[in-house]
């Protein structure tokens, strides 16, 4: 049998969506394990394929979403994430793991503040897929649907012109049909330049089913939006692996 | 005046006291409750004293405040147990414990009737039922009402944080899969000169504080928030009410745990610190001016993550086979929860264990500090390594506080000295409270009837008063604040509060999928205080009716559903208040008893109320019945919006002429009139065969008639907007003749509207034949407006989106 990819979802005191992404991985065809920061050193990412930072309040969020959690990453495996990228591995961070990707630098420079309502937010939004050939996004159509949670998703960057670039370099590889939390260019999705490190405030966890839709007469699909975005990165990996690369 | 503790402590040691009690007098022993705030009474006091008498010896101060928490009315419920003398329409029976008498003794008929459904209930921190042959789902709910007055932010909070302790507590450790939130405060547009007493916070600062309460726990947590209510009344201005409800999941193989000699009695979480001292006597007392001054230090302040760490600690160390006894730390703290613990087995707990977040604290400060976060687990000693490595693991704090040891007495040790020796087996018989009460019924108080026929003459236009009670704050969209909650957290929230093609449809409750399971749970909850001011006994009918309604109508199976009854009233010693409160539980007790609907878990809350400059003022006796259901297919599971333009849309149940305690009631200025009653048997023997067209795959959508009435049903009904409605009363199942006022605004129970296929219309109405059912019309793209025709008239013909917008909108300008 051939061996199922297999998935790191560093867990966080405070990380609270681990178990469902661990669900939404699995169920796609990886071999998904959850660590807990405490139990996380270099050798750890031995043999990984992915690593995925799920969402939640890592620390409680209390100073700068994801701020603690980067320092805490650093200090136990300072490096380690950069050279998993380097050597072909992907990562993947939703929500809060999307604020601790771009806290660590391994997404392109902005910051996760709060959303211009001031206030979580709890609901569903429509999303552009700008960025069809990323291996997340390949398996995706141009718009679709997934819910939001969060109060920090207000994507930034020092100037608004830099978003504006992010979007025409295709670095901003989601955004938002609608402003939803007053993201520059609406961004709500981020990738760096190898395409292998992917940040999203939507949950695409949520979404794996098409009774997990609002409507029950959603008829976009056999399966919930969520099962094709992590399809996609399931068959890129397995496509990496068929063609001999290795972390 | 010389302090009487100082009088009366023998041999002061710097972290206990002996306490010479035996030759205190009436007053003196009154004094000393309240110098200590024990909350007890005179009786309780004398209680005490002669237990000790019998003993020969003297109490510590540790052992004085275990006997208060121990006996207080949050942990020993003793209204509930009290012998009450009940006159009703001038008719005295004697009840002999309101919980005996109607809340167990019912639940364990129905539970008899009923084998391998409920599979744990009363005795543990939550009741379980039966969810498939491997699973059992759990729900519990609380109130934190004094806390969430003072500060409430906090109080909420840490409302949430206890209930899902609870969960946690529950068998050896449920996992926390949703949670609920009821609310009762005073109108968010309260004129400030209307609020008659200093210190009182306003209605909207509560909302406010409360929500974010809640959601920062509840989102911390990862647990989603995904049910709830806001009632608004006057009489909640002074005295908020805030439940919090959570459910959660477990083996079956792991509900029942055992206390045995010999095992360790270990501290999980958070450390111990002169936070939240004396919560549960705050919490058995009324409150006043002064409690806003005097109490801050009985509201403590939550830490989510401390919890989320011992939460992950606990649900992995039951998987592993690691927890032998689970239990949470609430009201009581360690003296509740050890005293729990080893009130049979007898144990040691060491006291200079525990781990404080500050220094010198004294032995009683450390016992029933009831700081947040911690939960006790009895292991066996050979798990102890394997259970510090899971605490490493999550990186929350183990400590060793003792063990069980088999002696019976409950014994506790600070600096070497035993500070406390119980047997508390002894301590089980408090006092019987002994008390009045009285009521009168409706028609008692009104023999000659009250006219309702306010058709003639006050009766304003129909249209505008649709959008009056659509606007009422009773019926606005919750919207604002269910946004504010992380309600699909965890990934299994099928049925979601906010629904329906448009995403924003009001729902009847919600469903949550069950990992590792093919059945699913609703979650649905009712309460009506408004009506219980006149009709109490009806109001506890409805609030069992609406709540079995609700989760009937999203798919759960009528015969696989238990409930909860969380009370809270005002002041117990008016015969009048405590009579509503007899009559309430009658009520809710024959309804659980007719649907067979076990109550599987419950709680009270008593003193909610105020000495304002203008008297006392206290909140109608509330009772919120709260349900879980078990769906039994995902296929079964029913929303709560119309989901085409070209469907039948009909009527289950019968409409009655009565008004009282309903919105329009409340619109046009108090309209005396009598509250509905509620056909059990009737109902039931329509959800029964509603349950079995869901099966049968023929409804396509069903909302249920609540506050409002049938017209705002029908309108929250296609605020999906799918489509337009074009109904007619003409046919409506009706008894009497009901004015059209009634038949638009009414809010008899046992109703639900269903949108069915037209492919299926012939064969639904010959199912429901015989009874209470009718086509009232159907969905349309023609138009999209609500258009209700009732003979040649047109009572009503307004655009959905105007009324959508005053709904939707009703509540965004206060929150």
């Amino acid at each position: 049998m051939e061996k199922r990819p297999r998935a790191l979802l560093l867990k966080f005191p405070g990380t609270n969506c681990d178990a469902e992404t661990a669900r939404a991985l699995r169920s796609v065809g990886f071999d998904a394990e959850i660590a807990p920061i405490s139990t996380v050193n270099r050798a750890t990412l031995d043999g990984v394929r992915l690593v995925v930072l799920s969402g939640g309040f890592s620390y409680g969020d209390y100073v700068m979403s994801g701020r603690i959690a980067s320092l805490v990453t650093q200090l136990r495996i300072d490096g380690a994430l950069a050279e998993f990228r380097d050597a072909g591995g992907y990562l993947l961070g939703i929500c809060n793991g999307f604020q601790i990707l771009t806290q660590l630098g391994l997404l392109p420079a902005g910051s996760l503040v709060h959303n211009t309502s001031g206030r979580f937010q709890c609901r569903w939004v429509t999303l552009e897929n700008r960025a069809p050939d990323s291996p997340f996004l390949r398996n995706m159509p141009a718009r679709f649907e997934f819910p939001i949670a969060h109060a920090e998703g207000r994507f930034v960057t020092t100037d608004p012109a830099t978003a504006e670039t992010y979007v025409a370099e295709g670095l901003a590889a989601l955004t938002y049909a609608d402003d939803v939390n007053g993201s520059f260019a609406r961004i709500a999705g981020m990738q760096d330049e190898t395409g292998r490190v992917f940040g999203l405030m939507p949950h695409p966890e949520r979404f794996m089913r098409a009774r997990d839709h609002y409507d029950p007469d959603w008829s976009g699909a056999e399966q919930g939006s969520g099962h094709y975005f992590f399809q996609s990165l399931f068959e890129a990996i397995a496509d990496d692996q068929s063609k001999g690369a290795s972390v | 005046m010389p302090d009487l503790l100082e009088q009366i402590a023998e041999a002061p040691a710097d972290h206990y006291r002996r306490l010479r009690i035996s030759s205190l007098d009436g007053d003196q022993l009154v004094e000393l409750s309240q110098r200590m705030k024990l909350s007890l009474s005179l009786e309780d006091m004398r209680a005490v004293q002669s237990i000790y008498a019998d003993w020969g010896r003297e109490p510590t101060d540790v052992e004085l405040e275990v006997i208060a928490q121990t006996w207080s009315e949050h942990c020993k419920h003793r209204i509930f147990g009290a012998t009450i003398e009940h006159t009703i329409d001038g008719r005295t029976e004697t009840v002999h414990s309101l919980f005996k008498t109607y809340i167990y003794t019912v639940s364990k008929a129905i539970m008899a009737r009923k084998p391998d459904f409920v599979l744990s209930a009363f005795h543990d921190n939550a009741g379980f039922i039966k969810l498939d042959d491997q699973l059992a789902v759990c729900l519990k709910a609380e109130t934190h009402n004094h806390p969430s007055a003072i500060e409430p932010y906090a109080g909420a909070n840490t409302g949430l944080g206890g209930v899902i302790r609870d969960i946690l507590g529950a068998g050896k450790g449920a996992k926390p899969i949703a949670s609920l939130d009821v609310f009762c405060f005073g109108a968010p547009d309260t004129a400030p000169e209307n609020i008659k007493a200093d210190d009182v916070i306003h209605p909207l600062g509560i909302l406010r504080g409360v929500v974010r309460g809640v959601r920062d726990y509840g989102n911390r947590m990862g647990i989603p928030t995904v049910c709830g209510a806001i009632q608004f009344d006057d009489a909640y201005i002074y005295n908020p009410l805030v439940y919090c409800g959570t459910a959660g999941v477990i083996p079956i193989q792991d509900i029942d745990k055992q206390m045995t000699a010999g095992l360790k009695v270990i501290s999980v979480g958070a450390r111990t610190g002169r936070d939240g001292l004396h919560g549960a006597t705050f919490s058995s007392a009324a409150l006043d001016t002064e409690s806003h001054e005097a109490d801050q230090q009985a509201v403590q302040i939550g830490n989510p993550i401390e919890e989320k760490k011992a939460a992950d600690f606990v649900l992995e160390a039951r998987a592993l086979g690691l927890i032998e006894f689970i239990t949470d730390c609430g009201a009581g703290g360690y003296s509740s929860a050890c005293g729990e613990m080893l009130e049979e087995v007898g144990g040691e707990i060491i006291l200079d264990n525990v781990k404080l977040k500050e220094e010198g604290l004294v032995s009683w400060e450390i016992f029933i500090s009831e700081s947040q976060e911690r939960m006790v687990l009895a292991v066996k000693e050979e798990s102890l390594p394997a259970l510090r490595a899971l605490a490493d693991k999550y990186e929350t704090e183990l400590t060793e506080l003792g063990h069980a040891d088999g002696s019976g007495i409950l014994k506790v040790k600070h600096h070497g000295e035993m500070v406390c020796e119980l047997d508390c087996t002894k301590l089980h018989n408090a006092p019987v409270r002994r008390m009045k009460s009285i009521w009168e019924t409706w028609e008692r108080r009104h023999p000659a009837g009250v006219s309702d026929d306010s058709d003639a003459g006050r009766m304003p236009a129909l249209p505008g008063l649709l959008r009056k009670v659509i606007s009422d704050f009773a019926v606005v969209s919750r919207e604002p604040i269910i946004r504010e909650y992380d309600h699909e957290v965890q990934g299994n929230t099928v049925l979601k509060p906010l629904a329906g093609a448009s995403g924003d449809a009001p729902q009847d409750g919600s469903v949550i999928r069950i990992d590792g399971s093919d059945q699913l749970m609703a979650m649905a909850l009712s309460l009506l205080p408004e009506w219980g001011k006149t009709a109490p006994y009806e109001m506890g009918l409805a609030c069992v009716d609406e709540c079995f309604r609700q989760l009937v109508a999203m798919g759960a199976n009528p015969d696989r559903i238990a409930i909860l009854d969380n009370f809270c009233m005002g002041n117990p010693n008016d015969p009048r208040e405590l009579g509503a409160l007899v009559e309430t539980v009658k009520g809710i007790a024959a309804a659980a008893d007719a649907y067979s609907a076990p109550f599987v878990s419950g709680k009270d809350s008593f003193y909610n109320y105020f000495e304002t400059k203008d008297g006392p003022v206290s909140i109608p006796v509330t009772i919120l019945v709260s349900g879980m259901g078990i769906v039994e297919d995902a296929a079964h599971v029913v929303t709560g919006s119309l989901r085409r333009s070209n469907s039948v849309v009909s009527i289950l149940g019968t409409t009655g002429g009565d008004f009282g305690g309903s919105v329009v009631a409340r619109q046009l200025g108090g309209l005396a009139a009598s509250v509905p009653g509620t056909d059990l048997a009737a109902n039931l023997a329509l959800y029964r065969k509603y349950y079995e067209a869901v099966k049968a795959g023929w409804i396509l959508a069903t909302h249920d008639v609540s506050e409002g009435g049938l017209a705002v049903a029908l309108a929250e009904f296609a605020f999906s907007g799918k489509g337009g409605l074009d109904l007619s009363l003409d046919t409506l199942p009706v008894d009497g003749q009901p004015t059209k006022l009634a038949q638009l605004f009414a809010e008899t129970p046992g109703r639900l509207v269903i949108e069915i296929a037209p492919e299926h219309r012939e064969q639904v109405a010959a199912h429901f034949a015989g009874l209470a059912y009718a086509e009232l019309g159907t969905a349309t793209d023609a138009h999209a407006n609500l258009r209700i025709e009732y003979g040649k008239e047109i009572l009503l013909n307004e655009p959905l989106s105007e009324l959508k917008s005053l709904w939707k909108n009703g509540l965004a300008p206060y929150y």
